[in-house]
């Protein structure tokens, strides 16, 4: 088995905070996932949340199933409706649909920066897409994630943890957001 | 949480050591981005305009184009080559954008892990939910038979299932809303007049004087059709409107006659009679195309002024004075069918008399009268149907309804759920249709629910009937994706005639993981067997396939800008064989009055009121509740009390009240009052479509009082099997308290 030994960098940071926030499948919410984001708190001496999700996972049925069913009535259709839609365009200058100005201008903050979307026709502001960009920029241009986050991620980021941390019934999103609260953050 | 490590702390000492894997290996090796360079600005292409979009906010169906900028549909407006809407589209048809793009609508395949009624979701894969859902329905079939399976089809969407389930499972168990509660009856009764489903064919637009029965336009927009009843007006046309309520149209009307609900037929009777009487109906026009005049005009000779006066509760001179104008301006007259016709439960006779007005005012085939577009045809590819006889047809086993509009009627299918007899219906498919809404009494469409061995929807929105699905699967909207042929004629015959095609074509691609109903009805059939029934591989080919009919393809169409113009033919003219059964044999036959008759309806018990309901301008019903810009709109349906009966009550304009009908059901949420003298003292009325109690509709649950769950009386027109729903009665709530209505 495959030992991390080094500090993480930034960059993976990000693109496993991406992945935490994908609809959660076997294919990635497995041991070795779950080992990860222990690993996590632990270093982050989150000990209260750790237990949370120690005890969350033990006492489940089927631990995969819940996290689908919270994923599915947080983000997606649920009652009493969806949570917390994670979409920058839902939460943030605009009437609360999809596609809303701020998600032109994230498609557009993208496109300047050198990239864009392999699924053209995607919402460009999905917290997954987003926490992956900043990623990309983690390394080669520190400055331009700090602006992207500052002015296109955080505000809209805070208003959604803020559904997230009241409407969630498991632990396991409530330490994910917290998790990219921490990263995100500026003044941490 | 409390920061005991700062990030900068955690990035410079943390090692993950307890981790069985390097960070690294445990996140996707791809991301969702590829290298771009940048393009500078300059070169950027803008808006672009993108043709070929066909409404279906409602039904009419306008033509639209799309601004489209960088993928986002950012506008919509009429498609300026149009004959129909031309450039001109109404507040629902602005809003699409807001369903486009609206939150709350159905992404990916869902799974309900809880309960029918309480559902639990959770997202699964499409071969996942296919699998299941082919799997469970071949079960049912297997188990107790194809006619086990029901289907509630609605939209052009549901059209290419709705015939694999009729045609190839081999079903009689369908039933569309718009038929059943809907316009079903209109159409029935006027191909027992005169062979010939009527749609809205009156040429307002060069009539010398329309009459509406209960037709309220303004507030039922429908862009071309309103066109021409403004022309009408325009041009000079007199407007009678009988309504119990001062609508929109009554508004703009010469005369307004406030029936008493329920009593329509009465008055047209009176009318007809008060013609023929006086000799004022057109002799030659009867003489050479009417059946049983003799028997008709005995059959109707009861109907005195002062008898529908009592009846109606308008004064007899009123009836006389609609009688004489429409009498003055024949032939050239709109005797309007209407569309939602299902009212009252004695619907087929009243729609029939408005058949029989128009053949004895000889407002056939001419100017101003009842006139059918001659459009060009376009045949609709579809499953190949099997021979399946009439053996499980639950309308024939009870012998009823011998003018049902195709399908079985909805009752029949829902007291076969609920008691199992003649047989069980065990699977349900809902496709497009929200029963919750459409049908009355939602007790019983529960009870009907509850006890399937399998229940699946496919819809755009999740609706009040989906938190029934144990598979829920999304659908793209009309925005997304090609449909429905729109065909037709220019909206004003006095115009050049030209005819039109019109595919629907894709304004902007498909979001998340929506597929469409050819897609998705295929896959199913692949998995209950029926693969070699296919007909069409994709939307896209059916769509090509009927375009090839009429030498048009949709590559053609995208050149033509969405919309193929060719010259049309004269509508004007009566066929020579044209046949109108004022006196019908077939109709005697089956034990139903052979003449147009009044059948009374039931009076609102002491301290109720009848409750009405009609169109909002900004809502096509459940459809359109949760969307953001039309709820802003008009958040609520208010109730329509009459001011002096208000007075009584002590209520006032915007006071907050629930309503409970003489059942006892009481309204899941509330509305505002609306004081006004512009309806009866008799009669409540509220637009339909609002108070939506699916949470998942973050705009629209709770938002007004939904009119569908106060009614509860059920009655059923005997010669269609349709639902009449304006028979039930209500108080109002204020405060927790019911209050009487002193009507």
């Amino acid at each position: 088995m495959e030992k991390p030994s080094s500090p993480p960098a930034m960059a993976d940071i990000f693109r496993f905070l991406a992945q935490s926030m994908r609809y959660p499948t076997a294919e990635w919410l497995n041991d070795h996932f779950w080992s990860v984001l222990l690993s996590f708190l632990d270093e982050l001496q989150w000990h209260e949340e750790r237990e949370a999700l120690i005890g969350a996972k033990a006492g489940a049925a089927d631990f995969l199933e819940d996290v689908q069913v919270e994923y599915t009535r947080l983000f997606i259709n649920a009652i009493p409706h969806v949570a917390a839609a994670p979409y920058a365009s839902v939460h943030s200058r605009g009437d609360g649909t999809l596609y809303g100005a701020i998600a032109e201008q994230t498609k557009k903050f993208y496109r300047e920066k050198g990239f864009a979307l392999v699924k053209e026709n995607d919402l460009p502001d999905h917290i997954v897409y987003e926490l992956e960009f900043s990623g990309l920029l983690a390394k080669d241009d520190p400055e331009g994630q700090k602006i992207f986050l500052t002015t296109l991620f955080t505000p809209w980021f805070e208003i959604f943890r803020g559904r997230v941390l009241e409407e969630a019934h498991h632990p396991y999103y409530k330490v994910v957001v917290n998790l990219i609260d921490f990263f995100t953050r500026e003044e941490l | 949480m409390s920061v005991k490590v700062t990030r900068r702390k955690f990035l410079q000492t943390a090692s993950l050591a307890a981790a069985s894997i390097p960070l690294a290996k445990v996140v996707a090796a791809e991301t969702g981005f590829v290298k771009n360079p940048f393009t500078p600005p300059g070169s950027f292409t803008g808006t672009q305009t993108v043709t070929g979009g066909v409404c279906e906010m409602c039904f009419w169906r306008c033509q639209l184009v799309g601004k489209v900028r960088d993928k986002k549909l950012v506008k919509l407006e009429g498609n300026p080559k149009s004959i129909d809407n031309g450039k001109s589209i109404c507040a629902r048809g602005n809003a699409g954008i807001k369903l486009l793009y609206d939150p709350d609508r159905l992404k990916f395949p869902l799974k309900n892990v809880g309960e029918r009624g309480k559902p639990v979701w959770k997202q699964i894969s499409w071969e996942e939910a296919l699998d299941e859902c082919g799997a469970r329905l071949k079960a049912v079939q297997e188990k107790y038979g194809s006619h086990d399976i029901a289907m509630f089809p609605h939209g052009a969407s549901a059209k290419y299932p709705m015939d694999f389930f009729e045609k190839v499972v081999g079903t009689h168990n369908v039933s569309e809303a718009s038929f059943f509660q809907c316009r079903g009856i209109r159409d029935s009764a006027y191909m027992a007049t005169f062979s010939v489903p009527p749609d809205e064919s009156v040429d307002m637009a060069n009539a010398r004087a329309i009459l509406l029965i209960g037709c309220h336009f303004g507030e039922n927009v429908h862009v071309s059709h309103v066109k021409a009843y403004l022309k009408g007006l325009e041009n000079g046309a007199k407007l009678v409107v009988v309504d119990p309520r001062y609508s929109a149209s009554a508004a703009k009307s010469h005369i307004w006659v406030q029936i008493k609900p329920g009593t329509d037929t009465a008055f047209l009777l009176a009318v007809m009679n008060y013609l023929v009487e006086k000799d004022k109906y057109d002799k030659q026009f009867v003489a050479a195309h009417c059946v049983g005049f003799s028997q008709f005009k005995h059959g109707i000779s009861h109907a005195s002024l002062d008898w529908a006066a009592r009846i109606c509760d308008v004064p007899a001179r009123q009836i006389q004075e609609v009688a004489e104008l429409l009498a003055a301006n024949a032939p050239n007259v709109s005797i309007h069918p209407g569309r939602h016709v299902s009212w009252y439960g004695n619907d087929f006779q009243r729609v029939r008399a408005q058949a029989c007005l128009t053949a004895i005012l000889g407002a056939i085939g001419v100017k101003g009268g009842f006139v059918k577009p001659k459009g060009v045809k376009v045949k609709a590819i579809s499953w190949p149907k099997g021979e399946h006889g009439g053996e499980h047809n639950l309308r024939l086993l009870a012998d009823l309804h011998h003018y049902s509009p195709p399908g079985t009627p909805t009752e029949l299918i829902r007291d076969a759920c609920i008691s199992g007899k003649p047989y069980p219906i065990k699977g349900c498919v809902i496709w497009g249709q929200n029963p919750m809404q459409t049908i009355p009494n939602q007790q019983k469409t529960v009870a009907a629910l509850k006890q399937m061995d399998f229940v699946m929807c496919v819809d755009i929105m999740p609706t009040d009937i989906t938190m029934y699905a144990d598979i829920l699967l999304p659908e793209p909207c009309y925005l997304e994706k090609y449909d429905f042929i729109k065909t037709g004629t220019q909206w004003n015959f006095a115009d050049k005639h030209q005819q039109y095609i019109a595919p629907r074509m894709p304004l902007v691609d498909a979001m998340f993981e929506r597929r469409d109903g050819v897609w998705i009805m295929n896959e199913i059939a692949k998995r209950m067997g029926y693969e070699d029934k296919i007909p069409v591989a994709s939307l896209e080919e059916k769509i090509n396939k009927e375009l090839a009919a009429v030498n048009l393809s949709i590559e053609q169409l995208k050149k033509e800008e969405g919309i193929h113009i060719q010259d049309g033919k004269d509508p004007y003219g009566v066929a020579e064989d044209l046949e109108v059964l004022l006196y019908s044999e077939d109709l005697e036959e089956n034990g139903y009055p052979p003449i147009p008759t009044y059948i009374p309806v039931e009076e609102a018990p002491q301290g109720y009121s009848r409750l009405v309901y009609g169109r909002a301008p900004v809502h096509t019903f459940n459809r359109s509740q949760n969307n953001v810009w039309l709820h802003q709109a008009m958040p609520v349906n208010p109730v329509w009390l009459n001011d002096e009966i208000a007075g009584k009550m002590g209520l006032k304009e915007g006071d907050e009240v629930g309503l409970v009908n003489s059942d006892g059901i009481t309204s899941s949420s509330r509305t505002v009052v609306k004081v006004t003298p512009g309806i009866r003292k008799d009669t409540v009325y509220m637009a339909h479509g609002y108070g939506s109690r699916n949470p998942l509709l973050t705009v629209g649950a709770n938002a007004g009082v939904d009119d569908q769950e106060l009614i509860t009386r059920l009655a059923i027109d005997p010669e269609t099997g349709c639902n009449g729903m304006r028979n039930n009665f209500v108080k109002l709530v204020k405060d927790g308290k019911v209050l009487d209505i002193p009507a």
